[in-house]
């Protein structure tokens, strides 16, 4: 009845405390927002520079086609300009067709020059650009040395369900949020309970302190589900993301990815001794996992150094087992080795939390 | 009457400092019980011993006859605390949280009904930050009585609150000692343990230096009452040494001040002496004994220096 009523109350202050509101809804709701409106699944287009001399129509042709591909950006101007533009950094390539870029008549035509002028930093878009190309140089090659075609690619559209960028990012903004809760509002709650004298004022009834922890255990734990509902269907309705994945593997999860969190949560409220220390230490040790714990971007993506300290953070596993269940609807089977990684931290912080945080102020 | 605490050769240090240094005292049912003493003295650390809130190095306490050491959490059933610094959960209202105390002991309270009792009841909407210094004392002692405790231990109730909400505070525990509960409390305003206390403890470094009524412990140490006044002309001294009762007297000029430790049989043979001997007396004081002034005799120091 004690750890029932002790609940309740807790799960009152909790949604009537406007800092934690914001923290654990508004919050990553913005941030979904403003990253999902980027859609950084867009890839940027190359810019290619083209300068024709004389404009022909065999010059035209040629430029029309490039125009045709998806990926390009070409912009038609004096040689002067473009080299400028490039300089600038605004093209990946430059072209300097000749005039007579395909010979009329009859015999062996001579060779034609094409001078690309390259962006030595945007090595990867000038060499695609380069590439494509030469592609169609050699094409109208074949064609006007009437040489039969040996290998022709017949390509096949496939529907594919391809992962958006948003599908990525949901699952990683749903376990950065339980994160963010979990351990700020535990560990300024509870810091400012112990400050205030309010833990003792508990002790001074037949309470056990583990009736006052499990109670705002489970008030989190609904919290971190709540929060993740709501967090999903935002993502379902206003970004339309998918999520394949069963809520019923979601929802364990969740949970262990909360119980870990809220293991450091109490282990912070343990070592910080005043409210004012509470952001600087959990900062210290939350920051590096928000940017880095795979919420934004793929570890695959990053530097090998960094890598092999992003591979053994809580988040990352998180993150990690949520992606795979909710984008690519893993089973457990997919995630057993994040899971094992969570089960492995949620043990730890949970001994570590013990050691540190108790309701009277260890003497040393 | 049966003593519902018993304190025997209470001790706590930390380390090589002595907080309560083997300290002996009873406190009967029913009893209004202070412990009074500078900051510093050992008071809060005593009670929160009693309490089951700090660990005890050595003695004994019973409290209703349980072990404190042995049965804490059943002796934290029996009693109800008003901690030095009481400060509540911000985002319950004060009927949600006289409540949830209420759970803490397994018990479903009436939120209003305590609310009302320390005449809160008007504020039940409100959260404790909302609260003046008065208000808050008043909620902390309602927290308090939520388990229909045996014994309720206030500790410096009304340091901080200006005269009119000490006054207010006061009452409120002359009704629970009506109640029939026994009140243990700790002050260092001598005038708080005069009105509330059936019996007081004076504390100082660590030990019990005396323990009695407080009409007692004025009696006993001697502390004389004064009477001070002017007279028209000058009286010789020894016609104020002979009258009965009278201890000490000091003549300048036309001012006269008398020690004693029986005011009134002083000034009824004052008067008859006006009468008899001609003279006139105007201005008259009368400066009567306090705590404080057992305090300065007995340790040599005041109160709050």
């Amino acid at each position: 009845m004690t750890t029932r009523a002790l609940t309740i109350s807790a799960i009152k202050m909790f949604v009537r405390n406007r800092q934690a509101m914001f923290f654990t809804l508004f919050m990553p709701t913005i941030i979904m927002g403003i990253f999902g409106l980027i859609g950084l699944d867009k890839v940027p287009k190359i810019d290619v520079g083209v300068v024709l001399s004389n404009p022909t129509a065999q010059t035209q042709q040629f430029v029309d086609q490039m125009k045709i591909i998806e990926a390009f950006d070409v912009k038609v101007g004096a040689e002067a300009d473009e080299r400028a533009a490039l300089q600038e950094g605004d093209r990946s390539i430059v072209m300097l067709l000749p005039d007579d870029l395909i010979p009329g008549g009859q015999g062996v035509p001579e060779t034609k020059i094409v001078t690309v002028l390259k962006n030595a930093g945007k090595e990867q878009q000038a060499q695609t650009a380069i590439s494509v190309v030469t592609q169609i140089l050699d094409k109208t090659t074949i064609a006007v040395s009437r040489a039969p075609e040996l290998f022709k690619l017949n390509v096949e559209d496939i529907s594919a369900r391809n992962v958006r960028y948003i599908d990525f990012l949901l699952p990683g903004i749903v376990a950065l949020s339980i994160m963010q809760m979990a351990v700020f509002s535990v560990s300024f709650v509870f810091v400012d309970y112990k400050e205030k004298g309010i833990l003792k004022r508990l002790l001074a009834t037949p309470m056990k302190p583990y009736q006052f922890v499990t109670a705002n255990v489970i008030t989190r734990l609904i919290v971190a589900v709540v929060q993740s509902a709501i967090l999903i269907a935002i993502g379902i309705i206003a970004f339309h993301t998918h999520v394949i994945g069963s809520y019923w593997l979601i929802l364990p999860v969740l949970i262990l990815g909360s119980i870990m969190f809220l293991g450091l949560g109490f282990t912070i409220s343990g070592i910080a001794k005043t409210v004012e220390a509470v952001p600087a230490i959990a900062n210290l040790i939350v920051f590096p996992m928000f940017f880095l714990g795979g919420t934004f971007f793929p570890m695959e993506s990053m530097p090998h150094w960094l890598q092999s300290v992003v591979q053994y953070m809580p988040l990352t596993h998180f993150s990690n087992a949520l992606r795979e269940v909710m984008a690519n609807g893993a089973g457990w089977a997919a995630i057993t080795t994040d899971i094992y990684w969570m089960l492995g931290w949620a043990a730890v912080l949970i001994v570590l939390a013990n050691f540190t945080f108790g309701f009277e102020e260890k003497r040393v | 009457m049966e003593n519902i605490i018993e304190v025997k050769d209470l001790t706590k240090k930390y380390g090589d400092f002595t907080a309560v240094d083997a300290i002996s005292f009873t406190v009967q049912r029913g009893e209004t019980f202070g412990i009074l003493g500078p900051n510093g003295a050992g008071k809060t650390t005593t009670l929160e011993m009693i309490e089951g809130l700090k660990s005890i190095t050595s003695g004994e306490v019973l409290v209703d006859g349980h072990d404190v050491h042995k049965d804490p959490r059943l002796v934290k059933s029996l009693i109800g605390v008003q901690l030095q610094s009481s400060s509540f959960f911000d985002g319950l209202n004060l009927k949600e949280l006289v409540e949830t105390f209420g759970a803490l002991y397994s018990r479903t309270v009436d939120g209003m009904k305590l609310l009302k009792d320390v005449q809160l009841d008007e504020k039940w909407k409100s959260q404790v930050k909302e609260l003046s210094g008065g208000q808050k004392q008043r909620l902390s002692i309602a927290v308090a009585l939520v388990n229909d405790p045996k014994i309720i231990f206030l500790d410096e109730p009304t340091t901080g609150l200006d005269p009119q909400a000490r006054r207010n505070l006061w009452d409120l525990v002359n009704a629970i000692k009506l109640q029939g509960k026994t009140v243990v409390l700790t002050t260092h305003y001598m005038e708080e343990a005069e009105i509330l206390c059936d019996r007081i403890a004076i504390m100082d470094h660590a030990k019990i230096i005396t323990m009695d009524s407080p009409i007692n412990l004025l009696k006993q140490s001697g502390v004389g009452s004064q009477v001070e006044f002017h007279v028209d002309h000058h009286v010789d001294e020894d016609r104020f040494k002979n009258l009965p009762g009278v201890q000490h007297v000091v003549v300048e000029d036309h001012g006269v001040r008398l020690t004693t430790n029986d005011p009134q049989r002083v000034l009824t043979s004052l008067f008859q002496l006006e009468q008899s001997a001609g003279f006139k007396i105007f201005d008259m004081q009368l400066h009567q004994a306090t705590l404080e002034d057992v305090f300065l005799k007995l340790t040599g120091r005041t109160l709050r220096e």
